[in-house]
């Protein structure tokens, strides 16, 4: 791993580093393998939700103070949930997110459900001076998420995601309840543990069917959270529905142009901040209202603005792209060329598409699985007659 | 899946197998072949139980003529139950792979209730108790004295056996045990009376009887139809009862004399310590009670109760108890002590008189066991150092081994806190017992652990006064308070019901991520019977070496008679004895293979050689250079990082092969071959 030689530095991390190697030599943790793991293509062929409601609860209390993660534990979760919620946008751009703290027995809300990246971002670098006190309240900030998770159409997926670095919760009922509404509201929670395995975690992952994960350390932290970028299956029993969606026309206007007349962007008009007058941007094709920024839904008239390569990403989350066919090299008659870099095959293993049968290299299948969502190759017989 | 071991076909009521199982098998085997007696340690939830039913179920059906009975000996009503549960699913597997209804009939003897005195039972193939049925002379005359000679005994649990021996041989006396025992032969007196008015032949039939001496039982013991009864000696079994007590009239006016001598022998101020011979001599120069006729007491009682037809010999317990010492004291001339206290060490204002009558000899007790059955297997997860149980119980066995865990992933984390991290030597040894900065280092200890383990934590201390004192001492400096913001805390007393209830909130507060600590005693009713599984024991802390209370009379007795007879030196069985008993509180948290747990081991004594030695081998291995004498701080760091990689996700699939195996991965030649180093013998 490329944080190694950064991480032997620290003297900290050197002496960490020494009692894994001692200590613990019994299993190999697949996790920084590059083909199996959780990393690559977890689910093969599985239809996944398009249309996602996150919650993330981040701890606040006092354990987030330890140093174990640098320069301490709340910082560096911050910081990674900036990358997070960045990246979440960028795979999931018609979902939407909203943040949630507890501290001192309390949950808050830190950012509403919504699907605008900036604000979230701009509140977690605000966060970054909360004072840790107190111990977290499991069963509050669950409550508090619920409160708005429950009015969430049944199309959408609903999805809690808690940071939890302490080991004890303080609930003012009995969170067992808790879990049985959770479970009949179809609210999947999954757990970011920071220091170690909490009984009570277990069972909510399981019951809630999500996921449970504790770190070893920040690379693995950052691994596992974005885990949660790639949406989770759509259940069989999820509501399938139509939405109505505006692909709102984008003007560009010279300043030089007689007729342009500027106008406010409305999703603007609330916050002081950004560029209040602009020539061009997006029109609602319903109502006529100016955005900069997709997507978005209208103020004024409620429909959803997106623009088409924001659909076609949430798209292939609903038809994945097949897992690629590992076989070795030698099978492979003729030149051994990756059909997308044209590089020399010079890796033991190859990976060849299933319908096209092209062949590629792993980091070309990397790319091909995790950025494009479809194979040039298969594309390029389309196009071509 | 159908095994085969060494020629036998074991039926296995699972689809995967623990290598070790497999070893344990294989070694059960051998000393089943050889009809001689083993001593096996194998760690707990690796299937034992399993393990120990299949084979030798198996070897019945094989060997019908050679093994005609199991009895399975287990310590507590749920493990019998356990038991029985096992070998029902291995009564079914049997159904549905033979195709064919099996005729073998098992019992399970839990209580008095559950108690069937059908004659059929004594035709079962397996039986299933506890301990004390087959051990303590006064039910096992009623309940084991038939059973078979070609059986097979096991003694599960058995790393305390030692002490359920003496347990059932010693007698206690108190004032109030005379003053009931009085009540008792006036009891007898009024009833000798009234039969005498009404059916005075049957007193005559008796005497008649009791002049023909204890023939019947004498012909049983030499065609070798009953086990033995250590209360019952050979040599009297050939004489006559004596003329003092034929009568019945006699024998309760010397009862009566015998309990006004106990009852002087009570009237004492300071502590009086004799052997049995001693006592005897005095007991003839007050009185003029004889040495023969003390050695029929038991026998002459049994006999008068049985003549008058009494039916509730529980309201007799107090005359029995003092026969049966009466017998014991006549009979054996080594092997016991008497002491005479005036008062508890504890409350020594308040006069409470006691006589110990007291066994130092474990094999006393057991030895028509080992005489009488052709194997008697000794097992359970902790039993290190294996070569002192046959010196203790003087007994010659054939197989000694001690298996190890297989793991796919090292599941235990022993770690030896030495130092504070103000570098003070922890240690709970007495002469430090009082000094603050041991006390608040482990404070400190046991709050830092707090902060990073989650769920439960078990914490024992050596004794309820240590852990009174350095409680309160906790509380003083405000450790206390700093812990309880990390984890609740809850307390075992010597209260049995309040003790329950602290479990019940503890593991409830394990369960909804509320966390909690239990400070509990080593040698408590915890550390002996309660499985702390998954959350209820993340990690377990030893304060200390849980020596027993030396100053005990009756233990320096022991010692010295340890000393002189087996020739074991007396820190060595004091060692021995703390060792198992850390042993036994530190695998409280380990019960399988997908458990974890860390066994903090906070005294710098540990580290020694002599120590660690002492640990079962499965514990034992798993301890390195590193994690010898560390500070506070750097357990911390271990158990952190150790805690994080246990968290990560751990499948069946991880373990299969390695841990875990199946009928073909089992029969591999490489499998066979690693198997064979698993069992360690010695």
């Amino acid at each position: 791993m490329d944080e190694e030689p950064e991480r032997a530095k620290r003297w900290e991390g050197g002496y960490e580093r020494t009692c894994c190697v001692s200590s613990f030599p019994g299993l190999l943790w697949n996790m920084f393998h590059p083909q199996g793991g959780v990393c690559v293509f977890s689910h093969g062929q599985v239809r996944l939700g398009m249309m996602r409601h996150v919650y993330v609860v981040i701890d606040c209390s006092r354990s987030m103070e330890d140093q174990d993660l640098k320069p301490n534990r709340l910082t560096s979760t911050l910081k990674l949930m900036e990358v997070f919620v960045d990246e979440y946008f960028d795979q999931n751009p018609i979902s939407q997110v909203g943040i949630i703290t507890t501290k001192n027995k309390r949950a808050e809300k830190l950012t509403d459900l919504a699907g605008n990246p900036k604000k979230h971002i701009t509140a977690l670098k605000k966060a970054v001076d909360t004072v840790c006190v107190g111990e977290p309240s499991l069963y509050n900030s669950l409550n508090l998420a619920i409160q708005t998770l429950k009015h969430m159409p049944g199309h959408t997926s609903r999805e809690i995601l808690i940071i939890l670095s302490s080991l004890t919760t303080c609930d003012p009922a009995n969170i067992y309840e808790l879990i049985k509404t959770l479970k009949s509201l179809k609210v999947r929670v999954s757990v970011i543990g920071l220091s170690a395995e909490v009984r009570v975690c277990t069972v909510l992952t399981r019951e809630t069917g999500g996921s449970y994960h504790v770190i070893l350390d920040e690379s693995h932290f950052k691994e596992l959270l974005m885990l949660h970028i790639k949406p989770p299956p759509a259940s069989s029993s999820s509501e399938c529905s139509l939405i109505r969606m505006g692909f709102p026309q984008h003007t560009i206007a010279s300043v030089t142009d007689q007729d342009a007349k500027p106008s406010f962007s409305m999703s603007h008009l609330d916050s002081s901040s950004g560029p209040g007058l602009s020539l061009g941007g997006y029109l609602c094709p319903q109502c006529h209202a100016t955005y900069t920024e997709l997507p978005v839904e209208c103020k004024v008239c409620g429909l959803t603005l997106v623009s088409a390569p924001h659909l076609a990403r949430s798209f292939h989350h609903l038809f994945p792209l097949q897992a690629f066919v590992e076989s070795p090299v030698e099978n492979l008659q003729g030149d051994r060329f990756c059909q997308a870099c044209q590089a020399e095959l010079k890796d033991k293993s190859m990976f060849s598409c299933p319908s096209c049968h092209s062949v590629f290299c792993v980091e070309c299948d990397l790319f091909i699985h995790e950025s494009l969502h479809c194979c040039p190759c298969c594309i390029y017989c389309q196009t071509v007659p | 899946m159908k095994l085969n071991i060494e020629g036998l076909l074991v039926y296995f009521p699972y689809d995967y197998i623990y290598p070790e199982q497999y070893s344990y098998m294989l070694e059960l085997k051998r000393t089943l072949d050889a009809k001689g007696h083993g001593v096996l340690e194998m760690p707990s939830g690796t299937g034992k139980t399993i393990s120990l039913l299949s084979l030798i179920v198996a070897y019945q059906r094989a060997f019908p003529l050679e093994v005609t009975k199991l009895i399975y000996c287990s310590r507590t009503v749920p493990e019998i139950e356990k038991v029985v549960e096992e070998l029902r699913k291995l009564m079914e597997f049997y159904t549905k792979e033979t195709g064919e209804s099996n005729n073998f009939l098992a019992l399970a003897l839990s209580s008095r209730k559950n108690l069937c005195i059908h004659p059929e039972i004594l035709h079962a193939n397996i039986v299933v108790y506890s301990y004390h049925y087959l051990l303590d002379p006064k039910i096992a005359d009623l309940v084991s004295k038939e059973l078979a000679k070609k059986s097979v005994v096991v003694f599960d649990e058995a790393h305390n056996i030692d002490n359920v021996c003496i347990d059932s041989m010693s007698v206690n006396i108190t004032r109030r045990t005379l003053d009931r025992c009085q009540t008792n032969v006036d009891t007898l007196q009024n009833t000798i009376h009234k039969i005498k008015e009404t059916d005075a032949a049957k007193l005559r039939e008796e005497y008649r009887r009791l002049v023909e001496g204890l023939k019947e039982a004498n012909v049983a013991r030499e065609t070798d139809i009953y086990l033995a009864n250590p209360v019952l000696p050979d040599e009297i079994l050939q004489e006559a009862v004596p003329g003092s007590i034929r009568t019945a009239e006699h024998f309760v006016g010397f009862m009566r004399r015998f309990l006004e001598y106990l009852k002087s022998r009570l009237r004492v101020q300071h502590v009086v310590q004799e052997s049995a011979p001693q006592f005897l001599k005095d007991i003839f120069e007050k009185v003029c009670i004889d040495r023969k006729p003390l050695r029929f007491c038991a026998e002459r009682l049994q006999s008068l109760l049985r003549t008058l037809e009494i039916a509730d010999i529980a309201d007799f317990s107090a005359v029995t108890l003092i026969s049966n010492f009466a017998t014991l004291v006549s009979t054996y001339s080594q092997g016991f002590t008497i002491i005479i206290e005036p008062f508890e060490d504890r409350t020594p204002t308040i006069a409470n008189p006691v006589l110990h009558f007291s066994c130092m000899d474990p094999s006393i007790a057991i030895k028509p066991v080992f005489q009488r059955f052709q194997s008697v297997v000794i097992t359970s997860g902790t039993l290190s150092p294996l070569d002192i149980y046959p010196r203790i119980l003087d007994f010659r066995p054939v197989t000694m081994a001690s298996f190890t865990m297989t793991l796919a992933r090292t599941c235990l984390c022993p770690l030896i806190v030495g130092r504070g991290n103000d570098q003070v030597a922890l240690s709970s040894k007495f002469e430090t017992r009082e000094d603050f900065a041991v006390i608040r280092n482990y404070g400190n200890l046991l709050l830092e652990m707090s902060a990073i383990v989650p769920d439960g934590i078990v914490a024992f201390f050596t004794s309820y006064v240590y852990m009174e004192n350095i409680v309160a001492s906790w509380y003083e400096q405000g450790i206390l308070e700093n812990i309880q913001r990390n984890k609740l805390i809850f307390i075992e007393t010597q209260d049995a019901a309040e003790t329950s209830m602290a479990l019940e909130k503890y593991q409830e507060a394990c369960e909804n991520g509320r966390g909690a600590i239990l400070l509990s005693v080593a040698r408590g009713k915890v550390s002996e019977g309660i499985d702390f599984v998954h959350h209820y024991g993340r990690a377990v802390i030893m304060f200390g070496v849980p020596y027993v209370y030396t100053q005990s009379r009756i233990l320096k007795a022991r010692l010295e008679y340890l000393r002189d007879q087996f020739q074991i030196r007396e820190n060595d069985f004091l060692t021995f004895d703390a060792m198992r008993h850390a042993a036994q509180c530190v695998g409280r948290a380990i019960r399988g293979k997908t458990d974890y747990g860390l066994m903090i081991f906070a005294d710098k004594r540990y580290a020694r050689a002599d120590k660690r030695g002492k640990l079962p081998r499965w514990i034992q291995e798993h301890i390195n250079d590193g994690s010898l004498n560390l500070t506070v701080d750097e357990a911390v760091q271990l158990s952190k990082h150790f805690l994080r990689q246990m968290a990560q996700p751990f499948r069946q699939e991880d373990q299969l092969g390695l841990s875990l195996l199946t009928l073909e991965q089992l029969e591999s030649e490489e499998m066979l071959q690693k198997i064979t180093q698993i069992a360690h013998q010695t």
